[in-house]
């Protein structure tokens, strides 16, 4: 009981500034500028109800989710894959390919910008969603170090019995290793769905047809030069997220179950 | 044939990664603006005017400082909170959900957000409350150098805790129960359990979020951006700050290419290093 | 199985590449239409009533409009697109970027169109060189400062003063009633600095720039004296050093909540303060003078519409039309009950709010100045230090001095 109250207490603490973008969706900015922390003079919708008709943003809201499954399942898999590579595999070469790997963790991905936009001209990927699944790939290489961190933790005897029973590599990928390896999986899923999903950088260089927009784009119609029309911002901002909520409400507890069953029946 | 698993991640690593690098590293031998393809060549000018101008890197202190506090704290506080989630409580999900939302919304409107809570002024909200409850006088939360660098490392923290509890939580559930059973009946108090199982079996989760917090603290732009400007004076300014703004604003990209490839080369030695160093530790206790 | 698998992640990748082959960007003409890309700085809603109506008045030219926000995301944006040959046929030129553009050759002349000759000459002149006119500008803004009527009538006065002596004066007096007598916000170049160096060029021939720039001068001899004099607000104990830490949106609901008497701000502040506080009687006054200078306003003129040189003559040709309406009077009027810009095309009268009556004048007939604008070169280095170095001066690390020497050591090392 005790566990619970200081949990919650502490919870709701971090989510104050969570509640204070909520609660602004709701105000008018004369209310906001007034009192930018209390509850509203008077409930508003006005900043909702222009959100919600706005034709745009439902064909916002089908890119991004495209951009974000095709972009963080292939992600996982290119991870997944690499890292098992990794553990598997006792050679030097790859042990020293996996180090090297991990510099991509490293490059500041500003600086690479222009580059990258270029690259993709050639390949006539820009103002194309698939280029933006294209660069969201780099996120494998963070895929690849939390997984292969994982899988070391892993009771090694289950892969070698399977292995022992004449099981191929690729079986015992697919039907041992990613059932085993579920709770980091999701959790690197949500991490990059939440990054993928949140992206301003790159839509906002790689995406120039209205048509083509992802949802944090709409977000920022709300700024211009000298001032920024925040009760609208954070409304959009909300919406934006509340897919995330859910997702997140209905993907977390796959994060900690299934683990140790797995293992004692696989 | 093993190896073929590594293919894919290959593939992107070269095209994401060392065709772009390898272009930065041509263009920081030249005087390349940012605009005009026409170049030329100068050698290695840029390296020596970064060497040469102690302004270049001005946020070589602040950002060792964030990327070290950061990984610091958040480990404190997020091993702790993992062990604590783990366990059965009342409104269990809402808190796991509510510590995670921070790593959620996009750091513009994060930064927004705590510069209205942590706003020097007498109405700046944490300010208020201060007043209000213990009566004390406006804090220079943002307008002091050191208050206002440790604002910017608290919020990264706020912004990241969550996460990696969460990273430790996946990890916790690798740790057979049996461990626990057996350290029970031999009469381990929970603190004992704690130090002589938990700690010891999470070091190689330990080893990756570190190394997560300590590569994105060096690369950190957003928060300090839009929380301090990188102010007051260069108190919180960021390299990536320095990159950004010579490239971008300041039509020096030659420059900036250079600035970046001597980044990405300091952020890799300090990243191995660390991974070594920690994997090393790592091991004596596994 | 085990090629299943790799072939099917190569061919998810190869998947991506051949779906884009077939939709590739088309921006060419169909049945006499010739459609122009633009990369708007206004935002969307703003900008598609004006997109609208030119369309309605001219069928055979369409608009696609793609937006990014300013100015950092618009500048990066642009820039990519521009060096990758992706850039819009239409784009604006700004402070930020002007000196790139031109060097690169990247937007073309557009001296001696019609278009361009009911343009007031400062604007037009501000994104040009040599005679040569790169950017449609047909408005320009001003800050200066706004204040709270009831707290200057209550110590006495009925405006700000003419003189900074007396402004700080009065400062001082509303500080006595018990009042913050002043607020600006120093995340950017000082309102106050700005106008101040702005009121000295303006008696000056050559001006400050061109003396600092061609090295007859320096920022220390030029611009010391004034920073000298801004600096007292924060010696003399006027203002706080906590404004080091404020943006514009702070002050101004400081302002509009009636918590300070005075504040730097541009006409963008009137909407929000008037909505959230509709009983507040406040009004904008210039930027007092020093002993060598009258009254004057910062200001500069808004980015320009400028038109890529990498496009075909068709594109260009049609781009123009659409130019031409956005300096028509008609085109100016939707716009500016769009965005309530003063606008400063000769043959239409800008309505504007009459509590910024005041700064109409000086903003039509081009006194403003802001140095990031006026700089000959170097300019965005120049304001990142000048800016953190004033900050550095408010919370007393450093003399004014020190500020405009460091100003004067980057422009020698960039």
């Amino acid at each position: 009981m005790l566990l619970s109250i200081g949990m919650i207490a502490a919870a709701i603490l971090i989510g104050v500034p969570l509640y204070y973008i909520l609660v602004n969706s709701f105000k008018t900015q004369a209310d906001m500028v007034t009192s930018p922390l209390g509850l509203p003079q008077e409930w508003f919708f006005g900043n909702w109800q222009d959100t919600l008709t706005d034709a745009g943003m439902y064909r916002s809201f089908a890119n991004t989710i495209y951009v974000t499954v095709l972009g963080v399942a292939l992600q996982l898999v290119v991870g997944a894959m690499a890292a098992y590579a990794m553990i598997i595999s006792s050679s030097r070469t790859t042990k020293i390919l996996g180090a090297v790997l991990l510099l991509g963790f490293i490059v500041p991905g500003q600086s690479t910008m222009i580059p990258l936009y270029r690259t993709l001209v050639g390949f006539n990927l820009v103002d194309d969603l698939n280029g933006l699944v294209v660069m969201y790939l780099g996120g494998s290489i963070f895929c690849y170090f939390l997984i292969q961190g994982y899988m070391r933790t892993l009771p090694f005897e289950v892969i070698e019995a399977a292995r022992i029973d004449g099981a191929s590599a690729n079986q015992i990928f697919w039907r041992i290793v990613l059932p085993l390896i579920k709770p980091i999986l999701v959790t690197v899923g949500v991490f990059q769905t939440m990054w993928v999903w949140n992206d301003f950088l790159l839509p906002t260089v790689f995406i120039s047809s209205p048509q083509k927009k992802t949802v944090v784009l709409e977000v920022y119609n709300a700024v211009s030069e000298f001032t920024t029309d925040w009760p609208a911002f954070m409304t959009v901002t909300v919406v934006a997220l509340i897919p995330m909520v859910v997702f997140f409400i209905f993907t977390q507890r796959h994060i900690v179950s299934g683990l140790l069953s797995g293992s004692v029946k696989g | 044939m093993n190896r073929a698993f590594l293919i894919p991640a290959i593939v992107v690593f070269v095209f994401l990664f060392v065709i772009p690098l390898g272009q930065s590293f041509y263009w920081s031998l030249t005087d390349f603006t940012g605009y005009d393809p026409e170049l030329s060549f100068i050698g290695l000018a840029n390296y020596s005017t970064i060497l040469n101008d102690p302004s270049m890197l001005a946020g070589l202190g602040f950002t060792l400082m964030f990327a070290v506090g950061t990984m610091v704290v958040v480990t404190l506080v997020a091993i702790p909170l993992a062990v604590q989630m783990n366990k059965a409580f009342f409104g269990k999900n809402f808190v796991r959900s509510l510590w995670f939302f921070p790593a959620v919304p996009s750091m513009a409107i994060l930064g927004l957000v705590w510069s209205y809570i942590l706003s020097p002024l007498p109405s700046g909200v944490l300010n208020t409350l201060l007043n209000r409850w213990f009566g004390v006088d406006a804090v220079s939360w943002l307008s002091d150098d050191t208050l206002a660098r440790w604002s910017v490392v608290f919020v990264g923290v706020w912004a990241q805790a969550g996460w990696h509890a969460v990273l430790y939580l996946a990890y916790l559930q690798s740790i057979p129960h049996e461990y626990y059973e057996v350290a029970k009946i031999d009469g381990a108090s929970p603190r004992q359990q704690f130090f002589g199982i938990t700690l010891p079996l999470l070091t190689p989760a330990m080893v990756i979020s570190s190394f997560l917090l300590l590569t994105n603290g060096l690369k950190v732009f957003d928060l300090p951006y839009t929380l301090t400007g990188g102010g007051p004076g260069f108190s919180t300014y960021t390299i990536t700050q320095s990159i950004i703004v010579s490239g971008v604003s300041q039509g020096r990209y030659g420059l900036a290419s250079a600035l970046a490839v001597m980044f990405t080369v300091a952020v890799g030695v300090i990243g191995f290093s660390q991974l070594k160093l920690t994997s090393v530790i790592s091991r004596r206790f596994v | 199985m085990r090629r299943t698998l790799i072939v099917g992640a190569a061919g998810a990748a190869a998947l991506a590449l051949t779906l884009t082959a077939c939709s590739g960007s088309d921006s060419g003409e169909s049945d006499g239409v010739t459609t122009v890309t633009l990369l708007s700085w206004t935002g969307e809603e703003q900008m598609t009533p004006v997109i609208e109506d030119f369309e309605a008045s001219n069928p055979d030219v369409k608009i696609e409009a793609s937006y990014s926000p300013p100015v950092a995301e618009y500048i990066q944006t642009l820039q990519t697109r521009v060096l990758s040959g992706t850039a819009p046929d239409v784009f604006l030129i700004a402070a930020e970027n002007k000196t790139n553009l031109i060097d690169a050759g990247s937007v073309i002349d557009l001296a001696g169109e019609p278009f361009m000759e009911n343009i007031a000459e400062f604007n037009r002149e501000t994104y040009g060189r040599d005679g040569a006119e790169y950017g449609l500008s047909t408005s320009s803004w001003a800050a200066g400062y706004a204040y709270n009527k009831e707290m200057l009538a209550e110590v006495g006065y009925d405006g700000i003063p003419e003189t900074w002596d007396e402004f700080l004066e009065m400062c001082k007096k509303l500080q006595d009633a018990g009042h913050t007598p002043f607020l600006e916000s120093v995340d950017q170049m000082p309102t106050t600095v700005s106008a101040m160096v702005g009121a000295k060029t303006a008696e000056m021939d050559p001006s400050v720039d061109d003396l600092i720039f061609s090295g007859e001068s320096t920022f220390e001899e030029q611009w010391t004296p004034i920073v000298e004099e801004y600096n007292r607000l924060y010696t003399e104990g006027i203002v706080s050093s906590d404004v080091v830490a404020l943006d514009g949106d702070q002050v101004r609901d400081e302002f509009a909540n009636e918590r300070v008497a005075i504040i730097n701000a541009g006409p963008w502040i009137i909407g929000a303060v008037k909505e959230a506080n509709p009983e507040l009687d406040f009004t904008f006054g210039q930027i007092p003078g020093l002993a060598d200078g009258a009254p004057y306003q910062a200001g500069a003129a808004s980015p320009g519409y400028a038109i890529n040189s990498a496009s075909d003559e068709a594109h260009q040709e049609a781009a123009k039309t659409f130019l031409a309406y956005l300096s028509s009077p008609q085109g100016v009027e939707v716009m500016q009950a769009q965005t309530n810009d003063v606008t400063v095309t000769d043959d239409f009268e800008p309505p504007v709010d009459p509590v910024f009556e005041p700064m109409v004048e000086p903003i039509r007939s081009g006194d403003l100045y802001l140095p990031m604008i006026s700089w000959q070169r170097s300019e965005d280095i120049l304001n990142v230090e000048a800016v953190a170095q004033m900050q550095r001066m408010i919370q007393g690390q450093i003399e004014p001095v020190d500020v405009t020497k460091a100003m004067d050591a980057k422009l020698a090392t960039s």
